[in-house]
C-alpha cells in the first residue's frame, strides 16, 4: 500500500519537475488519441446513420422479400392467401405488403400529386419508422372509416402543419373525394428541395379509397421480419413452400436488408483506423524519444535516489509510471477533444444525415483511445525504465 | 558496543579496458561500531571512495567478507541491499548531489519516499523537523541553485539524516566549500550525528575535519592503516579525549 502510493507520489513529483519537456511529447500523444478516437467515433456515427437509412429502405436485419414471378401474373387472391399461410406456419410476427401508388391530394394551394407507400402496420417495425409527431399505424386503423395517413414532413408542410390532436383531414382528389385523417408525421427520407410530398397508407384503406396500387408497373411485395439466426433456413424453407404452391412459376424469398450485403464501412474504417494507428505510433516514438533524453539526463539523479534506498523495481516502475501517468492524462484530453469534434451538431448532421436522433458518443471509442494512450505510455516508458535500472549507482554519482 | 559494519580481508579489483587488473583495495580490515566517528584520509586515487561505496552497500567486494549488522552482504539480494541502505545508511557527497529543481524540503523528503509506514506518511513533518535541525527551516521552499554551497550541504546533511540511519557516510563533505564554511558544516554534521547516535565515517583531505573524529585511518595505495587523530590547531589534546568519553557514553546509552 505505502509502496504503491509512494511510487505514485514520486512519479507525480517527477512529472511536475519535467513538465515542459513532457508536455511537448504529450501534445503529440493527445492529438493522436484524439485522431484515433474521432475516427472510431465518427465511423460509428456514419454506420449508425447508414444503418438507419438503409433500414428505412430495405428493412432491418433480417428482412425477407417474398415474391412469385412467372409468364403471367399470379392470382393476387391466391398469393395473399399463400402469404397468410406462410405467416401462420412459420410463426412470423411482423410482415407487410409494400406497394407504391400515386394520387392527387387537395391542399390549401391546390391539388398536388403525392407518392403513396401502401403498407401494413408491420412495416413500421420492419423499417424502424420513427414518427416526429403523432403515431404510426395500429392494427385497428384498418377499420377506420376515413383512411389514416402517416405523412412526410413535406406533405405536412403543404397541408399547413395542422395540430394532430384535432384529427386533421385532407381530401383525396378524384371522383370519390375521400377524406383521410393525418395521424403521424415522419421526416422526409431524402430531404432535397422541391421533393414531392409522400405518405403511408394502409393496404385495406387504399383499396376502399380507390387508390390503385402497383403504379409504375411494379407488383406489390411482401416482406417478413425474421430472426437473424433463422434467416437462412427460413429463406430456403419458404422458397420451397411457395414454389410448391405455384408450380410453373419462380418463387423467391430474398434478403433485402443492409446486413445481407456485409458491412460496407469495414474497409474504410480499417484504412482510416490504420492511419490513426500510425499517427499513434509516431506519438509513441516522440514520447519514447523524450523519455530517453530525460532518463540520460537523469542518470545521476537515479543514482542519488538509489543511494537513498530506491530498489531497482522502484526505479523501473517509477520511470514507467511517469510515462503512463502522463500519457493517461494526454489520453483523457485526446478523448475529450474527440468527443467535442464528433458530438459537434454541425459535424453530426453532416456525417450522418440519415439520423434524426444522434447516438451518444460510443464508449468503446473512448475506451480504445484511452487504452491506446496508456499502452503508448507503457511502451514508451519500458525502454527508458530498463535503461534506468541498469544505471550503476557508483558510476552515476561519480563526477 | 554494537558492531555495524565489519570488513575482513576485503579487496576490490577492477578490470581496465586494456584487460589489465587494477587492485584498488588490497586486504582491508575495519570494524565500525555504533556511534563511532571515524575519519579516513589519504591521497587522491588511494581508493577512499571505493571503500566508502563498499561500506555503504553500493558495491560488493572482489574477495573478503563484509558484514552489515552481522549479515554477510554477499548473501543479500540487490533489493535487500537497497532497502538496508535506505534504512541504515545516509550519504553526504562532496558535490552535495541535491536533486535539481526540487525545493530543499522535497530533497529532504526524497529518502522518505522509499520508507514504509509512518516514515512515508509523515514525510513532510519529519523533513521539516530535520531542516530545522540544520537551521534551514526558513528556506524549505527554496530551490538548491538559490542556496549557497554551505546551505546546500546542510540540506544534504538533513537529507542523509532524515531516516535516522545508524551509519552516515560522508565523502569529502567539505571539499567544495571554503575553509570557514567547511568547518561550520562539519561541526554541524558531527553534532547532528552525535545527537542521533549515528556512526559517522568521513573521508577528508582536511586535517581540521579529521581532528573532529575520534579515530583516524590513512588509506594509501589500497592499504588501510590506523593513525593518530591529528590535533586540532590550537586545541589541547586533553579536550579531545574528554569529549571522546562523553560521546562514547551517550552513544553507548543510545545503542
Ligand atoms: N570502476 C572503475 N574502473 C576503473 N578504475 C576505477 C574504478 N573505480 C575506481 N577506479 C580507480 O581506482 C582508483 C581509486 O578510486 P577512488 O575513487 O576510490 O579514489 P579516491 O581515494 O576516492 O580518490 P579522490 O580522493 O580523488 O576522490 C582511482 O585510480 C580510480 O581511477
Ligand atoms: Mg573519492
Amino acid at each position: 500500500m505505502t509502496g504503491l502510493v509512494s511510487t505514485i507520489v514520486e512519479a507525480w513529483q517527477e512529472l511536475r519537475i519535467n513538465k515542459t519537456r513532457i508536455l511537448l511529447a504529450l501534445i503529440g500523444v493527445a492529438l493522436s488519441v484524439a485522431a484515433l478516437t474521432t475516427v472510431v467515433g465518427m465511423g460509428n456515427l456514419v454506420r449508425e446513420g447508414y444503418k438507419a437509412s438503409s433500414e428505412r429502405n430495405g428493412g432491418r436485419s433480417a428482412t425477407l422479400n417474398l415474391g412469385v414471378y412467372g409468364p403471367t401474373m399470379p392470382d393476387p387472391e391466391k398469393l395473399s392467401q399463400a402469404y397468410r399461410g406462410i405467416q401462420e406456419r412459420y410463426g412470423i410476427k411482423y410482415s407487410t405488403n409494400v406497394s407504391q401508388a400515386q394520387h392527387g391530394f387537395q391542399f390549401p394551394n391546390g391539388v398536388q400529386d403525392v407518392q403513396l407507400h401502401v403498407v401494413d402496420p408491420g412495416y413500421g417495425v420492419i423499417h424502424r419508422i420513427e414518427v416526429d409527431h403523432g403515431s404510426w399505424f395500429a392494427d385497428s386503423d384498418e377499420q377506420r372509416f376515413a383512411p389514416a395517413l402517416v405523412v412526410s414532413e413535406t406533405f405536412y408542410n403543404a397541408a399547413g402543419r395542422p395540430n394532430l390532436t384535432t384529427d386533421p383531414v385532407v381530401t383525396l382528389a378524384g371522383a370519390q373525394k375521400t377524406t383521410a385523417v393525418i395521424i403521424g408525421v415522419v421526416p422526409d427520407q431524402y430531404p432535397y428541395p422541391g421533393m414531392p410530398p409522400s405518405a403511408y397508407m394502409l393496404t385495406g384503406a387504399a383499396e376502399k379509397a380507390g387508390v390503385t396500387a402497383g403504379a409504375y408497373g411494379m407488383s406489390s411485395q411482401f416482406e417478413i421480419w425474421v430472426q437473424d439466426a433463422q434467416a437462412e433456413s427460413l429463406q430456403a424453407a419458404i422458397t420451397a413452400d411457395l414454389q410448391q404452391q405455384f408450380p410453373g412459376m419462380e418463387a423467391q424469398a430474398n434478403r433485402g436488408d443492409y446486413a445481407s450485403h456485409g458491412d460496407p464501412f469495414a474497409m474504410v474504417q480499417l484504412a482510416v483506423g490504420g492511419i490513426a494507428g500510425l499517427v499513434m505510433l509516431l506519438g509513441a516514438v516522440g514520447m519514447l524519444n523524450i523519455s530517453m533524453v530525460t532518463v540520460r539526463y537523469r542518470v545521476r539523479e537515479i543514482g542519488i535516489r538509489r543511494s537513498f534506498g530506491a530498489t531497482s523495481q522502484r526505479v523501473f516502475v517509477g520511470v514507467m509510471m511517469e510515462s503512463v501517468v502522463a500519457t493517461a492524462v494526454a489520453g483523457v484530453v485526446g478523448v475529450m477533444l474527440a468527443v467535442a469534434v464528433v458530438k459537434n451538431p454541425w459535424i453530426e448532421s453532416k456525417i450522418a444525415p440519415g439520423l434524426t436522433e444522434f447516438p451518444p458518443f460510443p464508449l468503446e471509442a473512448a475506451m480504445l483511445g484511452l487504452g491506446a494512450a496508456i499502452l503508448v505510455g507503457a511502451l514508451a516508458g519500458a525502454i527508458p525504465a530498463l535503461v534506468a535500472v541498469r544505471v550503476k549507482v557508483i558510476d552515476a554519482i561519480r563526477f | 558496543m554494537e558492531e555495524l559494519v565489519s570488513l575482513t580481508a576485503v579487496t576490490r579489483t577492477v578490470r581496465l579496458p586494456d584487460d589489465a587488473e587494477l587492485h584498488i583495495l588490497k586486504g582491508i580490515d575495519l570494524a565500525v561500531h555504533a556511534g563511532d566517528h571515524t575519519a579516513i584520509i589519504g591521497r587522491s586515487g588511494g581508493g577512499k571512495s571505493t571503500l566508502l561505496n563498499l561500506i555503504g552497500l553500493l558495491d560488493l567486494p572482489s574477495t573478503g567478507e563484509i558484514r552489515f549488522l552481522g549479515e554477510p552482504v554477499n548473501h543479500l539480494s540487490n533489493n535487500a541491499r537497497a532497502r538496508l541502505r535506505g534504512e541504515s545508511v545516509g550519504f553526504v557527497f562532496q558535490q552535495f548531489n541535491l536533486l535539481p529543481g526540487r525545493s530543499a524540503l522535497d530533497n529532504v523528503i526524497t529518502p522518505l519516499l522509499y520508507a514504509k509506514g509512518s516514515g512515508f506518511w509523515r514525510r513532510r513533518e519529519l523533513a521539516m523537523e530535520m531542516l530545522d535541525r540544520v537551521g534551514l527551516s526558513a528556506r524549505a521552499d527554496v530551490l538548491p541553485n538559490m542556496l549557497s554551497g554551505g546551505e546546500q550541504q546542510r540540506v544534504a546533511i538533513a537529507r542523509a539524516l532524515v531516516r535516522k540511519p545508524r551509519l552516515i557516510l560522508a565523502d569529502e563533505p567539505t571539499g567544495a566549500l571554503d575553509v570557514e564554511t567547511g568547518q561550520t558544516v562539519m561541526a554541524l554534521l558531527d553534532t547532528v550525528a552525535t545527537e542521533s547516535g549515528s556512526a559517522l565515517i568521513t573521508i577528508t583531505h582536511d586535517s581540521n575535519v579529521a581532528a573532529l573524529a575520534r579515530a583516524c585511518y590513512r588509506l594509501e595505495a589500497g592499504v588501510l592503516t590506523a593513525v593518530d587523530v591529528p590535533l586540532r590547531p590550537g586545541t589541547p589534546g586533553a579536550e579531545t579525549s574528554a569529549s571522546d568519553e562523553a560521546v562514547g557514553a551517550s552513544a553507548g546509552a543510545g545503542a
